[in-house]
């Protein structure tokens, strides 16, 4: 278990590492201009620049700027932003904008692990009859509809119906974090009854289940005690997996609320071309997202005891 | 028992190729079970009707239209124009022409997501195929598998829309290059499946050719799998496609998309409810009715479920 857990925090290591250098690379090929702020690119000539370049570092040769970056990160020093707040630490930048986004994630999380799971049970409970159908039309139509649309849908009956604010205000959090949480939310809960209910589906066809019912248990138990559990086991795998779900998805909740998160300042530096604040946003999402798998097994693991990843490496 | 008797019960029978013939091929055709199966579900075939049209109308559509789309200019007087007998789906926030450019976009969303579905689906069955059949592709694969699967997809889509900008092929491109890899990840695991099978190495020892038992003996497994994808990456790829526009990522500023569209749309649909309303029931059809008839269809096609 140990020496299992270290080998795959160092193989994660590496992966972030080669995530980070492809990012830093493809960073390369961006044009210098863009180290330069809109009132320096008017006012200096092209040889002022190019020594501002050469005193930054940024005309040797990519290798040497690439060790020069390994050396930094492992400083923890994530370079200064250029564009969206001259000279600020990116660091800096990102605390605050953290803090939101992962209120707004950790709250959707929750929220729709508990209610999702609900979900598929009621599913399993009730197979092939009403509530069964409700919940898969949901899922099908969750899946398959382009979420902004959905987010839409949930933005008009929000603010029209619930008399719901359509923003996001830092100054009045409270009530307009609602439809936030709602649109991200939505989709994990469909996740989570989609497969909540396969499983338990699957679980409840075995035959320990058909001796538990010989017995004369009651359904409620069965359903909680023994499938509910087992069905938990491939469940919980998904669960901090899920975090890179909802990453992807704040992408577009904070835009589309203007909520001041991760999302919205990364598309920010994307479109205004602040490399620094791109490399770490995007160092930061891919480190969440082998976190959320990595844990994902571990948690499996001490769930269910006979599970045992020795191998390492193998795809899920 | 006397020996008359014997001779009666083995009685040799004069050989006949017709009658070989029909004991020796069975009428079993597979795409004519696929389809027989397929028909049996008349929800599916609804939703495939509808999708055609759908898909066909978005043509004619536009050409019934009364504006071309490269025509349309801002018009002051029609502001937020409600639907009417001349501007069928009234008009946008600078008063042009609405009709045109949601048909439009429902065009351009199509195109792109069968494009990406169908390069996605060839690189995705010759790398998975390649994974689950070559024993030492294996580990690099797999370890080229995880560390791209890792990373949320839509960074990579930024990153290539930023270094690159945003345009119809790159993000075509784009889309491809990292979709194939749920696609291989699922072909992989079948041909792992069955490349051991009894009959298929009885097969590999009679000396059929690799390609003859991957094509005859296990590309029919595969068919469901791919259809089923197929039909998950369509609806996948435009919405993906609607959150990327709407990023400002996606397609240029100059080719309408549904994200697009929306994203003009998004502070002024509370008020002007047709903004909204026509693109979202049209991409909604498209991609719930593709997704219905893609998991029927997949069923259809897989041969466990043929007699």
């Amino acid at each position: 278990m140990f020496k299992y857990t270290v080998k795959r925090l160092l193989q994660s290591l590496l992966t972030v590492l080669i995530v980070v250098t492809v990012v830093f690379l493809l960073m390369r090929l961006l044009p210098n201009d863009n180290y330069f702020t809109e009132d320096q690119q008017m006012k200096l000539n092209i040889e002022e620049r190019t020594e501002l370049l050469r005193q930054a570092g940024l005309l040797d040769p990519i290798p040497i700027q690439l060790f020069r970056y390994y050396g930094q990160l492992l400083r923890l020093d994530f370079g200064t932003s250029r564009r969206i707040q001259t000279g600020v630490a990116v660091m800096k930048i990102i605390e605050s904008k953290f803090t939101v986004s992962m209120r707004l994630g950790l709250t959707s999380m929750a929220i729709s692990l508990v209610i999702g799971v609900l979900l598929g049970v009621l599913q399993a409970r009730r197979k092939d009859r009403l509530p069964d159908h409700i919940v898969t039309a949901y899922t099908i139509f969750v899946n398959s509809v382009p979420h902004l649309v959905s987010y839409s849908l949930i933005l008009v009956f929000g603010a029209r119906v619930l008399q719901l604010p359509s923003m996001y205000s830092t100054r009045n959090v409270g009530k307009s974090i609602i439809l936030p949480i709602a649109c991200l939310a939505m989709g994990s809960i469909a996740h989570y009854a989609l497969w909540t209910r396969r499983y338990m589906v699957d679980e409840s066809t075995k035959d320990y289940i058909k001796l538990a019912r010989i017995k004369g248990m009651a359904q409620k138990d069965i359903m909680l005690k023994h499938v509910l559990k087992n069905a938990f086991v491939p469940l919980v795998q998904y669960i901090p997996a899920s975090i890179i779900m909802t990453v992807g998805g704040s992408l577009l909740v904070e835009r589309f609320f203007s909520v001041p998160g991760m999302g919205t300042l990364m598309t920010d530096a994307i479109n205004r071309y602040d490399t620094e604040v791109v490399q770490t946003c995007v160092m930061i999402y891919a480190a969440l997202g082998i976190i959320g798998v990595f844990l994902g097994d571990i948690a499996m693991m001490i769930v269910d005891p006979r599970i045992k990843l020795a191998g390492g490496g193998e795809t899920r | 028992m006397s020996k008359l008797k014997q001779d009666e019960l083995f009685r040799v029978i004069e050989y006949s190729s017709e009658a070989a013939e029909r004991i020796g091929y069975s009428n079993y055709s597979y795409w004519k079970s696929v389809w027989h199966n397929f028909l049996k579900k008349k929800s599916a075939v609804v939703m495939a009707i509808i999708f055609v049209a759908v898909v066909i109308f978005s043509f004619v559509a536009l050409a019934i239209g009364k504006y071309q789309y490269s025509e349309l200019v801002s018009n002051t007087k029609l502001y937020f124009q409600k639907p009417n007998s001349e501007y069928w789906f009234g008009c946008d926030a600078i008063g042009r022409d609405y009709w045109c450019q949601v048909w439009y976009a429902a065009q351009v969303s199509i195109k792109l997501a069968l494009l990406v579905a169908v390069g996605e689906a060839i690189v995705g069955v010759v790398i998975g195929c390649l994974w689950g059949y070559v024993r030492w592709l294996d580990r690099p694969l797999t370890e080229i598998y995880n560390i791209i699967n890792n990373v949320p997809t839509i960074i990579y889509m930024t990153l290539v829309s930023m270094i690159w900008g945003p345009s119809f092929s790159h993000m075509a491109i784009a889309l491809i290059a990292t979709g194939w890899l749920v696609m291989a990840r699922n072909v992989r695991n079948i041909v792992l499946m069955y490349r051991d099978r009894e009959y298929n190495l009885a097969s590999r020892c009679l000396g059929t050719p690799v390609w003859r038992v991957l094509t005859k003996n296990v590309f029919p497994y595969l068919i469901s799998v791919v259809i089923l994808r197929l039909a998950l990456s369509i609806p996948g790829t435009i919405a993906t496609e609607t959150t990327l526009s709407y990023l400002g990522l996606g397609l240029g500023i100059d080719t309408p998309s549904l994200g697009l569209l929306l994203r003009d749309a998004r502070l002024h649909f509370l008020e002007y409810s047709h903004l909204l309303v026509f693109p979202a029931v049209i991409v909604s059809t498209i991609t719930l009715t593709f997704y219905l008839v893609g998991n029927a269809f997949s069923d259809a096609a897989d041969p466990r479920n043929h007699v």
